[in-house]
């Protein structure tokens, strides 16, 4: 598992499977900038599908962490694998990208800066 | 039940004396980076008691070697390219062509790489007999958990 897990780790770029995730951790800050209205709830309900669909993800990678693990152990072979968790990969980075491109709309300009802003 | 050697003692108490040191400094507090040389250290020392065999000692250490700078280059990828990414995000211009790029850019590297990163470790466990292998097993564990941790921090 930990080989495993750790070569999916340090390919995928970091903390969270994906590198986009931090956006989707940004509730706290949107909420302290933007005014209580209908285009807050918005907002909000973006970040909290965004994590939706990090949380899935994070779970999909743990299954592939076993398969690899597994394969490894077995000298099966790990090409269906990764290439299962590549198509994986892409599929979340569209999503996310859309989520990311949903949240910038919901925001003005200057909402965007002030969350963004200091990144 | 696999006996505890006496120079593993000693390996432990130096590592929890460095920690200790360096904590007590403020300033110069334990990153996991240090932890990470710390423990990869560690699995050298370790192999170089457990390994009996002169070139097959030398050719293990090789492997770590190689291992961790594979893992140093990676984490400095990886810095990179979060920092590169959150640029591109704070940016409320950036068009999505220029995601789709850099991510294109990234998954091109990542499918270029997934092989080299697990050689190593692969031809680490080759060169080793099992008996070896499960001797040295806690200082590899400690060291790709200490990676993980690292790369974790970025």
């Amino acid at each position: 598992m930990l080989v495993a897990l750790f070569t999916i780790l340090i390919l995928s770029g970091g903390g969270g499977s994906g590198i986009l995730d931090f956006i989707a951790n940004t509730e706290n800050d949107v909420k302290v900038v933007m005014e209580k209205d209908d285009r807050r709830i918005e907002a909000l309900g973006t970040l909290k599908a965004m994590k939706q669909r990090v949380s899935v993800n994070n779970k999909a990678l743990k299954q592939t962490s076993k398969d690899l693990d597994k394969a490894l152990s077995t000298g099966a072979d790990i090409d269906v694998i990764w290439k299962a968790y590549f198509a994986q990969r892409d599929a979340y980075n569209r999503e996310i990208l859309d989520l990311r491109f949903q949240l910038r709309d919901q925001l003005t300009r200057d909402e965007w800066q002030q969350v963004f802003g200091g990144e | 039940m696999v006996k505890w050697p006496s120079s593993w003692n000693l390996v432990l108490l130096c590592t929890m004396i460095a920690i200790m040191v360096a904590a007590c400094a403020g300033k110069d507090a334990v990153t996991p980076v240090d932890v990470e040389a710390q423990a990869f250290e560690d699995l050298r020392s370790e192999i170089r008691n457990v390994v009996a065999d002169s070139s097959r000692e030398a050719e293990a250490i090789r492997l770590v070697d190689v291992l961790q700078k594979d893992i140093e280059r990676l984490r400095n990828s990886i810095a990179a390219r979060t920092s590169r990414l959150r640029e591109l995000n704070a940016d409320y211009d950036t068009p999505r062509a220029d995601f789709e790029d850099f991510l294109a850019s990234i998954e091109s590297e990542v499918r270029e790489n997934r092989q080299h990163v697990t050689e190593a470790h692969q031809a680490l466990l080759a060169v080793t007999t099992s008996e070896e292998r499960s001797q040295i097993d806690k200082y590899r564990t400690k060291a790709i958990n200490a990676a993980i941790k690292s790369i974790q921090s970025i």
